[in-house]
C-alpha cells in the first residue's frame, strides 16, 4: 500500500471541489423560482431590484461557486501548486458564501439594510478568503503558464468585481451614494463577467481544449496575447465609459472582438478535433460557443439602439458561461469521484460514463436550451415566460440530481468497500 | 537535438493521436478496434518506460529527490497501465459501453498527468539535465521495451 494516497496527497480532498458544485444547480433553481414568481415587466428592465436578484442568484450562485471549486481543483493540476489549508479554507468561504448571498438576495428583495450588512460581510470575507488563498499558492509557481496567467489575471478581476460589488450593496444601506450607482454598475458586471469569468474560461480552455479532445492547438501568438488583450480592452472601457462616454464604444468594440473570435476559434478547434467521440459535454461547448458569439454581436449592435436589448445580451452572455460551466461539470465532476475512488485502491468501480445518465443528462440540456431561447422571446412576448421558467427549474432540477447520483456513487463505494485490487501495483 | 522536455511533450502528442485513431475504430466496430489498441497500447507502454528506466532514473541521481514527482508519475502510470489492460479486457468482451467508459476516465487522467510533467516535471529536467539532454533523449530513443 506504499502508493496509496500520493496522488491523493497532491489533489485537494474531493469535498473541496464537490461542496461548491453541489451548491451552484441550488441558486440556479432559485433564480429559477424567482423568475417564475415576478412581474414581466419588472423582469425587462435590467435596473430592477428583481433583476438584479435574479442575476446575481446566477451570477454568484452558480458560475462564482463553480469557478471557485474549479479553481480548488485546477490549481494542482495546471499550476502545481497547493492551496493553503485547502479543507478548512474551502469549508469556511463556502458557507460564508452561500449565507452571504442569500442574505444579499433577501436584503434586496426585502429591502432590510441588516441582511444587506450581513451579506457585505459574508460575501467579502467569502471572497476574499478564497482570493488571497489561490494567490498565496499562484506565488509559489515555477513555470508560469498562459493558462495560469488567465488564472491569476482573473482573480484579480474577480477582486475588483467583488469591491465594486460592496459598494453598490452599501449603496441599499445607505441611500446618499446611490447616485453613482449605474455607473459603477456598469464596470461591475462587465468586469465580473468578461474579466472574472471570461478570463477565466478563455485562460483554462486553450490549454484543456486541446488536450482532452485531441484538437489543434490554439496559436502561440493567441494564447501569450488574448488575455492581455482582453484585460486592456476592459480596462480602456472602464475609462472610456467613466470620462469619455462618447469613445467608450471603440472599448467595447474591442472586447466584443476578442471574446467573437474566441467563439469562433474555439467552435473551429473542436470541429477539427482528432478524437471523434461526441457527448454532452461536447454538445454543451458547442452551443456554449454559439451563445458568446451571438452575445458579444448583440452587444454591439444594441449600441445603435442605446442598449436597449441589453436583457437580451445578458441572457446570450450567461447562456455562454452556464453552458460551458455545465459541460465542464459532466466531465468533471464523474471524473473526481472515479479519481478518489481509485486513488483509495478501489478498482472495480463504475467508469466514468456509466455514472450519468446519458438520457436525462440530454433532457437537461434540452430543457436549458430552450428555456434560455424561451426567455429571449419573453422579452418580446411575454406570454409564456412561466413555462420557460418552469423548463429552467426543471433542467436545474435534473443538473442536480445528477450530480448528486454521482457524489451518491463515492459515499455507496466507500461505504461497501469493494475487495482492494492491487494487481496495478504487482 | 531536441531537449528532454520537447522529445518527451511531442511523445505526448503522438499517444494522443494513436489514442484518437483508436477510439475512432472502436466507434466503427470493436473487433476492428484491436490493431490500433495495440498500437496505442504500445506506444504508452514504450513512453512509460523511456520516463521510468531512463529519465526519471537520470533525474533522480542528479537531483537525489526519490519520492517527489517522479514517484508521484510511477503511481499514476501504474494507474493508467491499469485502465489499458482494462479497456484491453472491455475489447475481448465486446463490451462498448465499458471500452468508451474506461478510454474517457483514461483520456482526462492522462492529460492531467500530461499537463503535470509537460508543465513541472519535464521544465525542472530539463533544467538539472540540461547538459546531459543530447545523451538522454538518445538513450530514449534507442531504449528497448520490456
Amino acid at each position: 500500500m506504499q502508493f496509496n494516497g500520493l496522488s491523493l496527497e497532491q489533489a485537494p480532498p474531493i469535498s473541496a471541489p464537490l461542496r461548491f458544485y453541489l451548491t451552484a444547480p441550488l441558486f440556479a433553481i432559485l433564480a429559477g423560482i424567482l423568475i417564475l414568481l415576478s412581474d414581466v415587466s419588472v423582469l425587462q428592465s435590467r435596473y430592477s431590484i428583481d433583476s438584479i436578484v435574479i442575476a446575481h442568484a446566477i451570477t454568484i450562485g452558480f458560475m462564482s461557486f463553480v469557478m471557485l471549486g474549479s479553481l480548488t481543483q485546477m490549481l494542482p493540476v495546471l499550476a502545481g501548486v497547493k492551496m493553503y489549508r485547502v479543507d478548512l479554507i474551502t469549508k469556511a468561504s463556502h458557507l460564508a458564501l452561500v449565507f452571504g448571498t442569500l442574505f444579499m438576495l433577501m436584503g434586496l428583495k426585502f429591502e432590510m439594510p441588516l441582511l444587506n450588512t450581513l451579506a457585505i460581510i459574508l460575501l467579502v470575507s467569502g471572497f476574499l478568503a478564497m482570493i488571497v488563498v489561490i494567490f498565496m499558492a499562484i506565488k509559489k509557481v515555477k513555470n508560469f503558464t498562459p493558462t495560469v496567467r488567465g488564472m491569476s489575471i482573473s482573480l484579480v478581476f474577480a477582486f475588483f468585481s467583488v469591491m465594486m460589488g460592496v459598494f453598490l450593496l452599501f449603496t441599499y444601506i445607505y441611500g446618499g451614494l446611490a447616485i453613482y450607482r449605474n455607473i459603477v454598475a456598469n464596470t461591475h458586471s462587465v468586469w465580473a463577467v468578461f474579466g472574472f469569468a471570461g478570463v477565466l474560461i478563455v485562460g483554462v480552455t486553450f490549454q484543456v481544449l486541446p488536450m482532452f479532445y485531441v484538437a489543434p492547438k490554439f496559436k502561440d501568438f493567441y494564447q501569450k496575447r488574448v488575455v492581455l488583450f482582453i484585460s486592456l480592452s476592459l480596462l480602456l472601457w472602464m475609462i472610456a465609459s467613466l470620462f469619455y462616454e462618447t469613445y467608450s464604444v471603440v472599448a467595447k468594440l474591442w472586447i466584443v472582438l476578442f471574446f467573437a473570435s474566441f467563439a469562433v476559434v474555439f467552435l473551429q478547434k473542436i470541429n477539427n478535433r482528432k478524437r471523434k467521440i461526441s457527448d454532452i459535454t461536447l454538445l454543451y461547448y458547442k452551443t456554449s460557443s454559439i451563445f458568446l458569439a451571438l452575445g458579444s454581436v448583440s452587444w454591439i449592435v444594441d449600441e445603435f439602439y442605446f442598449s436597449e436589448h441589453i436583457v437580451v445580451t445578458s441572457i446570450l452572455i450567461g447562456g455562454f458561461i452556464l453552458s460551458i460551466m455545465i459541460g465542464m461539470l459532466y466531465k468533471i465532476v464523474p471524473f473526481l469521484v472515479w479519481f478518489h475512488l481509485n486513488a483509495m485502491g478501489y478498482m472495480n468501480i463504475p467508469t466514468m460514463n456509466e455514472m450519468i445518465d446519458k438520457k436525462l443528462a440530454l433532457i437537461q440540456f434540452v430543457l436549458f436550451v430552450a428555456s434560455l431561447m424561451g426567455f429571449i422571446l419573453s422579452y418580446y412576448v411575454s406570454t409564456y415566460l412561466n413555462l420557460f421558467a418552469m423548463a429552467f427549474i426543471f433542467s436545474m432540477v435534473i443538473l442536480q440530481y445528477n450530480i448528486i447520483t454521482t457524489v451518491l456513487i463515492y459515499k455507496r463505494v466507500k461505504k461497501t468497500k469493494p475487495d482492494f485490487d492491487m494487481s496495478a501495483f504487482a | 537535438m531536441s531537449s528532454i522536455k520537447e522529445y518527451l511533450t511531442h511523445d505526448h502528442g503522438r499517444c494522443d493521436e494513436l489514442f484518437a485513431k483508436m477510439e475512432d475504430s472502436a466507434a466503427t466496430s470493436l473487433s476492428d478496434a484491436k490493431e490500433s489498441y495495440e498500437e496505442f497500447a504500445n506506444a504508452t507502454e514504450r513512453h512509460f518506460q523511456m520516463e521510468e528506466r531512463v529519465m526519471f532514473l537520470e533525474f533522480e541521481a542528479k537531483t537525489g529527490m526519490t519520492e517527489g514527482p517522479t514517484a508521484m508519475m510511477r503511481h499514476e502510470h501504474a494507474q493508467m497501465r491499469s485502465l489499458i489492460k482494462q479497456m484491453g479486457e472491455a475489447l475481448e468482451a465486446q463490451n462498448k459501453d465499458k471500452f468508451f467508459g474506461l478510454s474517457e476516465t483514461l483520456m482526462i487522467l492522462m492529460q492531467q498527468h500530461n499537463m503535470k510533467e509537460e508543465q513541472m516535471l519535464y521544465t525542472m529536467a530539463q533544467q538539472h539535465l540540461s547538459a546531459e539532454a543530447p545523451r538522454v533523449v538518445d538513450m530514449m530513443e534507442s531504449m528497448i521495451v520490456e
